[in-house]
């Protein structure tokens, strides 16, 4: 598939697994900076591992949106997996607070 | 080092929504530029674009002025013109699919409506700019471009934009106040016309490829 829809592909698998916790006050919206930064402020979150994953991830994703979509070069594939990696990262943190705020619930 | 402003700041059209794009053109990576303020591409890529074709190279060389250079020299103007836009009925066809991989997306999963109806906006949005671009009409790289289209405008009634619209600068710039759930479904139920606008202009762009190539 192009590697653009790939990108926003992948972008949406990471706001899916975010948006799969209910936020206090709203779900994150886009993965540019000062979306994330919303999403932490009015959510008021406190998950420095999340947001850093998040982080992370964003920017790799900008950072292949500026390469070459004719020479899909080594380096390309390798931070398209290591988004890949990161995504299965932030499942597992959202897997965690799910699991903290059933146990805080009971 | 080049530095450039581009898009609405250039065109005059500026609302209160608007930011500045900025676009930074550099040999290496520079850590001064944040790419939360700048598109940040290498010259090696921007002439890339240039030689392909682009329409972001389009749009640069129609509506872009130098802010710093280190040496005067104006790199984008000394480029010229971009080849020939040659892949309108790709480029159509892709930004159809994203429009209907966010319609699919709205329809089965409940959270990310903002970002998928900001998907949706981004896939109008440019669609409509490939097919400005594409067919001959005046190009068109402004945020309303479908409406830039004569007859063949899209068919979107302007509280379903501006739903599309807020959404968009939400999901980019963490800006605005997001759409409620009744506006979310208002704006879902309207999508169905407009894929039929989108598959009306990949007809077009297929004729006038054949036409084309024909000649």
């Amino acid at each position: 598939m192009n590697e653009f829809i790939n990108r926003i592909d992948a972008q949406r698998r990471i706001l899916q697994l975010v948006n799969g916790f209910k936020w206090e006050s709203e779900e994150l919206f886009g993965l540019s900076a000062k979306a994330i930064d919303r999403w932490v402020a009015v959510n008021r979150i406190a998950e420095p591992r999340l947001v850093d994953l998040v982080s992370q991830a964003a920017a790799k994703l900008f950072f292949l949106a500026n390469k070459s979509q004719e020479q899909v070069s080594p380096e390309y594939r390798a931070t398209a997996q290591e988004v890949a990696s990161m995504a299965n990262a932030i499942e597992a943190e959202v897997k965690r607070l799910r699991e903290d705020a059933a146990v805080n619930v009971a | 080092m080049h530095i450039y402003a581009f898009g609405s700041i250039c065109r005059g059209d500026i609302d209160a929504d608007s930011d500045v794009d900025l676009l930074a053109i550099v040999d290496e990576q520079n850590p001064r530029l944040s790419p939360d303020v700048f598109s940040i591409y290498s010259y090696r890529r921007i002439k890339e674009l240039w030689d392909e074709g682009n329409p972001f190279a389009w749009h640069l060389s129609r509506e872009s002025r130098m802010v710093f250079a280190a040496n005067e020299h104006d790199y984008i103007r000394s480029l010229g013109n971009p080849s020939r836009y040659r892949n309108c009925v790709r480029d159509c066809e892709k930004f159809r699919t994203l429009f209907r991989q966010a319609q699919q997306a709205l329809a089965t999963v409940e959270a990310n409506s903002v970002f998928e109806l900001s998907i949706a906006f981004l896939s109008i949005r440019n669609i409509a700019t490939c097919f400005s671009l594409g067919i001959g009409v005046k190009p068109s790289f402004s945020r309303r471009a479908a409406f830039d289209l004569g007859e063949r405008n899209a068919p979107i009634p302007e509280e379903l934009y501006n739903v599309l619209h807020r959404s968009r600068a939400l999901s980019t710039r963490g800006h605005g106040m997001p759409p409620r759930k009744v506006e979310i479904d208002f704006a879902v139920r309207g999508l169905p016309v407009i894929e039929n606008w989108m598959s009306g202009l990949v007809e077009i762009a297929q004729q006038h490829e054949r036409v084309h190539q024909s000649n």
